[in-house]
């Protein structure tokens, strides 16, 4: 901890110590921030939009050829008045801009003005349910939407962005003002349907994505502006809990790991039981005829996030995620983190998943951990993966950024240091480009690094006047 | 229980004698601002069992939606308390539209425009009395 901190603590010790002079809302705020770790800014407060500002260049310039917007989402708001939501994955989403022009960044912000925003405005509560929050007196749920966060992923297409959630709709943006327009219905029987905050996008800009009910899933093909071009529902050998799927060129790639929805309840979460005993499988599906499915078996995994896969000449399919043993972090880890406390310690790991055309399933540890599995897209062969890691026993979040291999077995990283939480970063062009939270300054950065050469550090490097909490996903916009 | 009951009715009796006094008529007047087009479906339920266990309704009907509004009647209602399911058939096609999950994709409303919870409004938040020959509710459809 860095001595100002400490001395800042001491301060507020002392304030409590008089407590008799101050007012209790004050002291009980003092207090509350004096138990709050280092690292909390991860899991603050925006109480408002963002309004657009130039940052600070701290150190490089920007490449000539990179010039565009980074669009990033991520939750914002996890308490209102005394109450707060349960987990992590329930806050309001709030889009972030990060525009590059002329050697300049600017960032702005704009929280997606959902249903769910708007009854907890009115009512100065948090009484949505959510993943893992339970629904509180006051709550309104006529349709899934209403408990939509809409604060996993952003991406462009067809002139807009669409804020993604999982269990309902893309939420169409403004790319330019960051405005909501509102839910996206694809076709009006598909109102409010659920929609992974994870499509894949073929080097054609067709679209491709899930959305689960159960052991029900929703194949969704969108032509690159966003638009349905076909959709259809096919049955799941099991009701596991997929947040990413994944694809080759010719298939799509449901893992089904054994966190299982069992009971229809909510708060979503609460009705999902682990049976490692059952494995994982994984289901590789023919995206021109979806009902030429395989079936493979792998020992119990975890993951939230998959990279994108690559066939070899022969059939053979790979493709790497970011896999836990147990739901750890999402039943206890996350819920923890928004209360200031990091209980437990399961680190993602890089492991690659091989599907033989003889049907067996092999699993290979890179030896490292990583999250956020991004690659520079193509789906034609093995491409490097780009990650964040450096997860370390005792604080959450990552602090490197790594590239990783599979042909050759290994990579490389740049360590940002124990100051800075890593969020993810995504290839743009021969660059990467991504966000970090500097604890020691307590503002958002903007680091961009070169694709081939990250053991570098960053060529570029600016800072906001704000710090952003930890946001998940995003999307580079080629200006 | 059953000594309360009678006192009960006998307390009725004295305070409101025209609540004995035959059938009642009920006018659901709907505020639709959703759509313009189609019409509001709506089952009125007499008992929470039928209501919250997927039962059978005491009526049903289908009433056109002109300038914001749909107006439904019945006529013939013993008095008592009771309850309704309403969707606006926005389409005009005679069913609930469903997403292939099986989840509604047309407005729905309850009576007391009590809010739904992940399904129908329960009949604790939605039941209201209809106790005369003009006995009326309304309902917001959004």
């Amino acid at each position: 901890m860095p001595l100002m901190d400490r001395r800042a603590l001491f301060h507020r010790a002392l304030l409590a110590g008089l407590g008799a002079s101050l007012p209790a809302e004050a002291l009980a705020a003092g207090l509350a921030a004096a138990a709050q770790p280092h690292w909390a800014l991860a899991l603050g407060d925006v109480e408002a939009d963002i309004s657009p500002r130039p940052l600070t260049r701290l150190h490089g310039r920007l490449p000539a050829d990179l010039a565009g917007t980074l669009y990033r989402n991520g939750p914002a708001l996890f308490r209102r008045g005394a109450s707060a939501v349960n987990h992590w994955f329930d806050g309001d989403g709030l889009v972030r801009a990060f525009a590059l022009r002329d050697g300049q960044a600017r960032l702005a912000a704009r929280f997606v003005d959902t249903p769910k925003r708007r009854i907890e405005t009115a009512a100065g509560r948090i009484v949505q349910p959510g993943f893992a929050t339970p629904a509180r007196a006051g709550a309104q749920v006529a349709s899934a939407d209403d408990a939509n966060a809409a604060n996993t992923h952003v991406i462009a297409a067809g002139g807009r962005l669409l804020a993604l959630w999982e269990a309902g709709s893309a939420f169409a943006l403004d790319p330019a003002t960051l405005a909501t327009h509102g839910p996206v219905t694809l076709r009006p029987d598909l109102k409010a349907m659920p929609f992974l905050a994870h499509p894949k996008v073929e080097d054609s800009g067709r679209i491709w994505n899930i959305g689960l009910s159960g052991a029900a899933a929703y194949v969704y093909r969108l032509a690159a502006n966003g638009r349905l071009e076909a959709g259809q529902l096919i049955r799941l050998p099991r009701a596991s809990y997929c947040h990413d799927f994944t694809m080759t060129a010719r298939h799509l790639i449901i893992v089904l790991q054994p966190w299982l929805h069992e009971r229809a309840s909510l708060p979503f979460a609460s009705g999902m039981v682990w049976r490692p005993e059952q494995g994982t499988r994984v289901l590789v599906i023919d995206k021109d005829d979806l009902t030429r499915q395989r079936l493979f078996e792998l020992p119990a995994l975890f993951f939230f996030h998959l990279g994108d896969g690559w066939e070899e000449a022969d059939g053979t399919i790979h493709f790497d995620g970011a896999f836990d043993g147990s739901p750890l972090f999402a039943t206890e880890t996350a819920p923890a983190l928004v209360e200031g406390r990091y209980p437990r310690t399961e680190r993602p790991l890089l492991r690659l998943i091989s599907l033989h055309p003889d049907g067996r399933a092999q699993l290979r540890d890179a030896g490292i951990t990583a999250e956020f599995p991004r690659h520079p897209g193509g789906y034609q062969g093995p491409r490097p993966t780009f990650h964040v890691g450096g997860y370390a026993p005792g604080r959450p979040f990552a602090r490197s950024i790594g590239r990783w291999d599979w042909q050759a077995g290994h990579g490389t990283a740049h360590d940002f240091g124990a100051h800075q939480i890593v969020e993810e970063f995504v290839p743009a062009g021969r660059w990467l480009i991504g966000t970090s939270i500097n604890l020691a300054a307590r503002a958002t950065e903007l680091h961009v690094l070169a694709a081939d050469h990250l053991a570098d550090g960053p060529v570029a490097s600016f800072r906001a006047d704000v710090a952003l909490p930890h946001s998940f996903h995003g999307s580079w916009v080629a200006a | 229980m059953i000594a309360n009951r009678m006192l009960a009715a006998a307390l009725l009796a004295i305070a409101a004698p025209a609540l004995a006094a035959g059938p009642a008529t009920l006018t659901v007047t709907f505020k639709v601002t959703d759509a313009p087009t189609g019409q509001i479906m709506l089952s009125l339920y007499d008992n929470e069992a039928a209501h919250d266990g997927g039962g059978k309704p005491v009526a049903q009907a289908a009433v056109p939606v002109a300038n914001g509004q749909a107006v439904a009647t019945f006529a013939g209602l013993p008095p008592g308390r009771y309850a309704i399911k309403a969707f606006h058939d926005i389409d005009g096609d005679g069913k609930m539209g469903m997403t292939p999950f099986g989840m509604p994709t047309e407005p729905f409303a309850f009576s007391n425009n009590a809010p739904a919870m992940a399904g129908p409004a329960p009949w604790s938040a939605s039941s209201f009395a209809v106790d005369g020959p003009a006995a009326a509710t309304a309902i917001t459809i959004r």
